[in-house]
């Protein structure tokens, strides 16, 4: 009899750990299982919902050209098909990465793309569409975050050789890791002449030009007629097989005060033309003048430029004129292109600023989303795509946020 | 010690049957788990290189053309530029041979950045089409699904335009030819007033349908008068019995009758029989009808009995209007694009319309609201008897100069004749290029 008992009791009791250890097993099969099953799953909802970002432009459809808060989100071109993206509903996001500024002299905030000093895009954030609104109208508030990257393919990087006697700049083109042989490119350097122009704006002469790079995606180009050192700006497009990318470079002979234009209007195509002085309290409170144009690309992949409504004026910090106003032409508009403001202290001190109009003009990148760091899985998908012709990569990184 | 037994037993039976559902249930490996979507990357490569043809043109250089080596070498340099480091590829060209051959395809060449594309890879494929490819687009024919089918386009030369500035009635009615000839299954250019006053008359001139057909009146302001009709009644009250005749063979052949720009038949113009007379702005062989020219149209559309009214339909002011969104619409299809702002300046009165039945069928330009009440720069109007049409008028209010396009895609997004364009896949005029890519590492 007790010997049955101490026989029943062993047996149960083995019973009982033998079921907890494979249910522990089992259990532990099927949550791998389920996980991997829910990466799948965002995997495919990663796909469909970059496809469903760059294959429609959103309503309303030219909402990137205007003033107006989309009702739908989508980033595709409304002139165009397949993934060619539009350059000004890009230009309309706020970026997740640039640190935004606040302007004291119009009280607001602004969305930076900023890459390195002279080469802005500073978007009101009333006007800059932003993440949590995105998220609603793709319907995926509180369930999924997701980050959108915008990067050029092809990157142009331009290195100065020799400053005067003759300008030698080096053009390099490379792709992704892979140099751009061969490849075709079109250049328009701007250059302020010292003690050039009559009257107190700066003047400034532009000169095009076009070649082609070596084997190694390289080319240097020398300029003769720049026999002093003066500020300049070089701009280059380069073209290869369906590519294209471009890349930009500056040299300013005057850095102590400087112009920061900001977006005020897209639908008037109005800019704010400020004093660096009143954005970041710099130590040098100069008065500056500045002259202003805006040069586009043509479909031959030469630089054009076009003339800007009141393009000249002065500007000095916090009284005066604290701020003016260029306008695109309503003509050119709705062309993707570069304002470039010279601006000038004395004969002998001078410097240019870019801003492009049209996020491809300037091959900026823009990163627009949540921050994916920390999270416990995230599924990433790419596609190739056109801004205005410009090669970029989009990828979208996205994560669950349901646990 | 039997059930210990037992226990032991059904251990491992359990244990037997996790091994057997851990040795089926084998989970998939990372890269299968969160894929990258290799087939929409290929496809996004193919347009990418071919967003300026660039890929088309390389697609149709075989290899023994001299240029070979140079155009794959760059489509080589172009891929690897754009794709990421750790993607390999082949790209394949076909020739489409079409449906009359054997085989569909035909293999042309071939590039890749690798012996193998490794364990899993995905494809995706473009067709490219020659240069030398031309695309026909056969239109289908107004009126061969139902009534119609005739286009009049007055060009008679024995009468004088207003507010066609810049342009000559016979221009006018040549780009409209043009325009709209492929559309219609007969159109005719009426030479001469007589011509004019043999269709008023119910006679064909080419043994064409007269009923359901389209008039189009490129003498703008004016409209083109027969000998025949510059006589008593037509006369009265400087022709506004004429405009109401009009109107009456609008309703009995129920015609549309197109007014292409202004104030619609504001003159009468022979130059022959109106020879002394001028239009009041020094124009001889016209004659100013005035505002009572519409009014008696619209009495004589409506099979009212003529009485002169010189009451004004019209808004005169300037205003600047846009395209309506069915019209955007059918630019995009028919590829005629007018610029989509206009000004207009002889916007007809949508209520007086109304009380003479002619509703709005289809609005070429939005309306405008201004003094109480709506006008339309630019519409069609059907006339009608209870559920019949019974004539209609397309009045484009506009400011001169005229805009032929606006007529034209204005009768086209009323009739909306379908575009039947040429198969794509035409044999050796078009190529297919596949890109197959694969991931090189990793698992």
């Amino acid at each position: 009899m007790a010997g049955s008992t101490i026989d029943h009791l062993i047996s149960v009791t083995v019973f009982l750990g033998a079921m907890l250890i494979f249910i522990s097993l089992f259990n532990q099969t099927l949550q791998t299982a389920i996980l991997y099953q829910r990466h799948s799953a965002l995997a495919t909802k990663c796909s469909d919902l970059l496809d469903n970002m760059l294959l429609n432009p959103g309503i309303p459809e030219d909402w990137g050209k205007s003033d107006v808060t989309p009702v739908g989100f989508g980033l595709q071109d409304p002139e165009f098909t397949q993934y060619r993206l539009s350059p000004f509903s890009l230009m309309r996001l706020r970026s997740s990465v640039g640190e935004p500024v606040y302007y004291p002299r119009t009280g607001l905030t602004y969305s930076n793309i900023t890459m390195g000093l002279g080469n802005f895009l500073l978007v009101p954030y009333s006007e800059a569409i932003n993440y949590s609104a995105v998220a609603k109208l793709l319907g995926i508030n509180g369930t999924y975050g997701f980050q959108l990257s915008i990067t050029p393919i092809v990157t142009v990087s331009i290195e100065e050789i020799q400053r005067k006697n003759p300008l030698i700049l080096s053009v390099k083109v490379t792709g992704v890791n892979f140099p751009l042989a061969n490849a075709h490119i079109s250049y328009c350097l701007l250059t302020i002449p010292i003690g050039g122009g009559s009257g107190s704006y700066p003047f400034y002469t532009i000169d095009y030009g076009t070649n082609f790079t070596d084997a190694q995606g390289s080319v240097p180009l020398s300029f003769p007629y720049v026999k002093q050192e003066v500020s300049y700006v070089f701009i280059v497009y380069a073209y290869l097989g369906g590519l294209m990318g471009m890349g930009y470079y500056e040299h300013v002979t005057y850095i102590g005060s400087y112009i920061i234009p900001f977006i005020d209007d897209f639908a008037e195509g109005r800019m704010l033309i400020a004093h660096s002085y009143d954005v970041h309290n710099d130590t040098d409170t100069a008065e500056i003048t500045y002259n202003a144009t805006f040069v586009v690309l043509a479909e031959d992949f030469t630089l054009r430029s076009m003339s800007v409504e009141n393009s000249t004026g002065k500007l000095t910090y916090g009284i005066g004129w604290p701020y003016a106003y260029v306008t695109i032409p309503k003509n050119v508009r709705s062309n993707p292109g570069i304002l470039v403001i010279t601006y000038r202290k004395s004969a002998q001190e001078t410097g240019v600023v870019l801003m492009p109009w049209g996020i491809s003009s300037l091959a900026f990148p823009v990163v627009f989303g949540g921050d994916p760091t920390g999270q416990e899985w995230v599924a990433t998908d790419i596609r190739q795509v056109t801004v205005n012709g410009v090669a970029y990569q989009a990828k979208l990184a996205l994560w669950s946020l349901g646990g | 010690m039997m059930r210990t037994i037992e226990v032991m037993l059904v251990i491992i039976i359990i244990l037997g049957a996790f091994m057997i559902a851990s040795f089926f249930a084998v989970l998939p490996s990372p890269r299968e788990v969160s894929p990258l979507n290799l087939r929409r990357l290929a496809l996004t490569t193919l347009q990418l290189l071919d967003s300026n043809y660039s890929l088309s043109a390389a697609a149709f250089v075989d290899e023994d053309d001299s240029s070979f080596a140079e155009v794959t070498s760059q489509l080589q340099i172009a891929l690897s530029a754009c794709l990421p480091p750790n993607i390999i590829y082949n790209l394949t060209v076909y020739q489409v041979l079409g449906e009359n051959s054997s085989e569909l395809y035909s293999y042309k060449w071939s590039i890749s950045n690798a012996e193998s594309l490794g364990v899993g890879s995905d494809a995706a494929s473009l067709l490219v089409a020659s240069s030398n490819v031309t695309f026909r687009v056969t239109p289908e024919k107004i009126g061969e699904r139902g009534f119609g089918g005739t286009l009049y386009i007055l060009n008679c030369s024995d009468a004088r335009g207003w507010w066609i500035t810049g342009y000559t009635a016979h221009s006018l009615a040549q780009d409209l030819y043009n325009l709209l000839s492929p559309y219609f299954q007969k159109t005719i250019m009426v030479q001469n007033t007589t011509d004019l006053g043999k269709i008023l008359n119910g006679t064909a001139l080419q043994g064409e349908t007269l009923q359901n057909a389209v008039v189009i009146n490129t003498f703008g302001e004016a409209v083109p008068i027969p000998t025949e009709y510059c006589k008593s009644p037509y006369w009265d009250n400087n022709y506004a019995r004429y405009c109401h005749f009009l109107g009456n063979m609008t309703r009995l052949y129920n015609w549309t009758w197109v007014s292409i720009v202004g104030y619609p038949f504001y003159y009468v113009s022979n130059t022959i029989s109106l020879k002394d007379n001028q239009n009041g702005w020094g124009i001889w062989g016209m004659n100013q009808t005035g505002r009572a020219g519409i009014n008696a149209f619209l009495q004589g559309i409506d099979n009212r009995n003529y009485s002169f009214n010189s009451g004004d339909i019209v808004y005169t002011g300037d205003v600047v209007v846009s395209l309506s969104s069915q019209v955007l619409d059918c630019c995009n299809y028919y590829g005629i694009y007018p610029y989509p702002i206009q000004t207009s300046k002889r916007a007809l009165s949508n209520s007086t319309l109304a009380s003479y039945n002619l509703f709005p069928k289809l609005y070429i330009f939005n309306s405008i609201y201004t003094q109480n009440q709506w006008y339309n720069p630019g519409a069609l109007y059907h006339h009608m008897k209870g559920t019949r049409i019974e004539g209609s008028l397309l009045a484009l209010g506009v400011t001169r100069t005229p805009d032929i396009r606006l007529t034209a895609i204005g009768l086209l997004s009323y009739y909306k004749p379908r575009l039947y364009c040429s198969e794509y896949t035409a044999a050796n005029v078009t190529r297919l290029v596949i890109l197959q890519l694969g991931q090189a590492g990793g698992v």
